[in-house]
């Protein structure tokens, strides 16, 4: 199911999910654009490159376990599902409508290619911790990705989790950190004190790099490097933007819950220079 | 009761290869067999009741049968959110125990009463919840409650806890009758039972003979053995260690509006305050008017008036 594709060809994917999460926000009259807008690079580096995934048979023993953590966010999960063939596209067109299969926050009774529910937030990666010490326990090589808000780190569950994964060896889990810098009504760093994730994560016994989270072909390479330490559970703390791409959204926290208009709409197609999948 | 516990859980998962067990760091030497038998299916998860239900949830999510352990208080309230979302909305085979529910550690405070967990657990949707009354309850129950494979709560005593006769198996479901009688139905859930029959003994001394029925699962309710009582007894008296909102009380104070029976519904139990002043759980029993001898003279108050 691996593609090796061009960077133009991944960069021209990522232009073509952020129109579809606009969309999608626009048409479900849903927002949480920004964090939906951070996430994009990381999913395609995820879904078209680096995880062992199947469309067909979704509970496929072999397959890599991926959370999405930040529920909220689910715009950018949709858009890369629908894209990789998990469910047809024109399906978009249900989002967070009556009885949706794609609901506004994610449901694994709604969408069972999911692993588990997400949209309270802080329950991704304990979740994956647990997984993964169930597939070691089985011998199995599947690997487990939770990819966390910056803002849901805030959780003191996430730092249980944290610490179980290393009490417990689980170098088959990954966390990504998706370091978007703005939360729900501040910023992160205010929020928290702004000590580093990567020392905190290595504090906790964690391998953990800081990447650009929106170059894909460094994400890819770090994504190849897992386990970054045999023995230890790895973190990726991927800076990224707010909303990025689209520059009237960027780094705000209004775009955290806001709602584009037509005319936002049609802004941001333009600026992206593509069009929604859907 | 725990001995129980640590016996019949050590059985079930020799005969269930797909059972593991999670604690948040508790039961000091209760679970030696099990390590010793079952080894890596037994798992610390630390002084982390969220990571403990996280590591059940997971777990099940990767195909296996889960039960978490912890002191009731620190089992229920503490990761609430965690079970809601984690194990109880996705329907997953977890069975959560919670150890010492009620006063059984009345005299280490607050922290360590849990008499909102049937409360808590029975706001849940898919939750069964079991609170079994004695060493012979627990082996019986646990086992049917692991074969449902979904969300259920199973509590478990202290140690030594005495053995009670009865007319009948435990039932998981079924409202269990202990000694057939007339007129009143004493009904309780868990160790409290213990009390009923004290104050069952003096009474039939003086031909007082209520109906004794233990309700081992308090979700869901056993309605139907209810409506069957309803038609036959002139008074129900509830004995119900839990705050007096959403225990075993008011699962059948609701059932007893709904159905419209006629029976007076009377209830033995703590109000609904913080039992502060590090009492013994006998001496809090007796002070709040729940224990054998607010028993005896409840009944036999009723009796008279029939």
């Amino acid at each position: 199911m691996k593609i090796k594709p061009s960077i133009d060809f991944f960069e021209k994917k990522a232009r073509e999910l952020r129109a579809t999460c606009v969309q999608l926000a626009h048409d479900g009259r849903e927002g949480h654009l920004n964090g939906a807008l951070s996430s994009v690079d990381l999913l395609i580096a995820l879904y078209y490159s680096w995880m062992n995934i199947d469309c067909v048979d979704v509970k496929n023993e072999k397959r890599d376990r991926f959370i999405f953590s930040k529920g909220h966010a689910c715009t950018s999960l949709y858009a890369a599902l629908a894209d990789r063939n998990f469910f047809p596209k024109k399906l978009l067109l249900e989002y967070a409508k009556n009885n949706s299969p794609l609901p506004s926050h994610p449901c694994i009774h709604a969408l069972p290619a999911l692993e588990a529910s997400s949209g309270s937030l802080g329950h991704g990666l304990g979740m994956a911790a647990g997984m993964a010490y169930g597939l070691k326990l089985d011998g199995k090589a599947a690997r487990v990705v939770a990819l966390l808000s910056d803002g849901e780190c805030n959780e003191g569950s996430i730092w249980e989790a944290a610490m179980f994964g290393a009490a417990k060896k689980l170098d088959n889990v990954l966390a990504i950190v998706d370091y978007n810098g703005v939360q729900s009504v501040g910023y992160t760093d205010e929020l928290t004190g702004g000590a580093s994730f990567e020392e905190k994560f290595r504090a906790f016994g964690w391998s953990a790099v800081t990447i650009n989270g929106h170059n894909i072909p460094e994400i890819i390479d770090t994504l190849e490097k897992f386990p970054f330490e045999l023995g230890k559970p790895s973190a990726i703390i991927a800076r990224t933007r707010a909303g990025a791409g689209i520059s009237f959204m960027e780094n705000q926290v209004l775009w955290h819950y806001r709602v584009p208009s037509k005319e936002d709409v049609d802004s941001a197609l333009k600026e992206l220079e593509a069009k929604p999948i859907y | 009761m725990r001995k129980a516990f640590a016996e019949t859980l050590t059985k079930i998962a020799i005969d269930n290869s797909r059972l593991a067990f999670v604690t948040g760091d508790l039961g000091f030497q209760v679970f030696d067999d099990f390590v010793k038998k079952c080894g890596p299916r037994y798992i610390n998860a630390g002084v982390a009741e969220a990571q403990m239900i996280y590591t059940a949830a997971g777990m099940a999510l990767e195909g296996w049968q889960t039960i978490a352990y912890s002191i009731a208080s620190f089992a229920t309230a503490r990761p609430f959110e965690q079970i809601r979302f984690c194990v109880d909305y996705p329907k997953l085979p977890v069975v959560l125990v919670g150890a010492g529910r009620g006063y059984t550690y009345a005299t280490s405070g607050v922290s360590h009463h849990a008499a909102d967990d049937i409360a808590l657990m029975s706001a849940l949707p898919n939750m069964t919840v079991v609170i079994p009354g004695d060493p012979g309850e627990i082996e019986q129950l646990l086992p049917q409650l692991v074969a449902l494979k979904a969300p259920g709560y199973f509590t478990v005593g202290r140690f030594g806890e005495p053995r009670f006769e009865a007319e009948e198996p435990a039932t998981l479901g079924k409202a269990r009758r202990i000694r057939s009688g007339s007129k009143i139905a004493v009904i309780s859930t868990g160790e409290i039972i213990n009390e009923v029959l004290a104050a069952a003994d003096v009474l039939r001394k003086e031909s007082i003979t209520p109906h004794i029925y233990q309700m081992h699962t308090v979700k869901p309710l056993d309605t139907h053995a209810l409506d069957n009582l309803s038609g036959e007894v002139r008074a129900f008296l509830i004995v119900d260690e839990h705050l007096p909102n959403g225990g075993l009380w008011s699962a059948i104070a609701s059932w007893s509006v709904l159905s419209g029976q006629r029976a007076r519904l009377i209830r033995l139990g703590p109000p609904d305050r913080y039992a502060l002043g590090n009492m013994q759980r006998d001496d809090l029993r007796e002070k709040l008017e729940y224990d054998r001898t607010a028993i005896i003279n409840k009944c036999r108050e009723i009796w008279k008036t029939l």
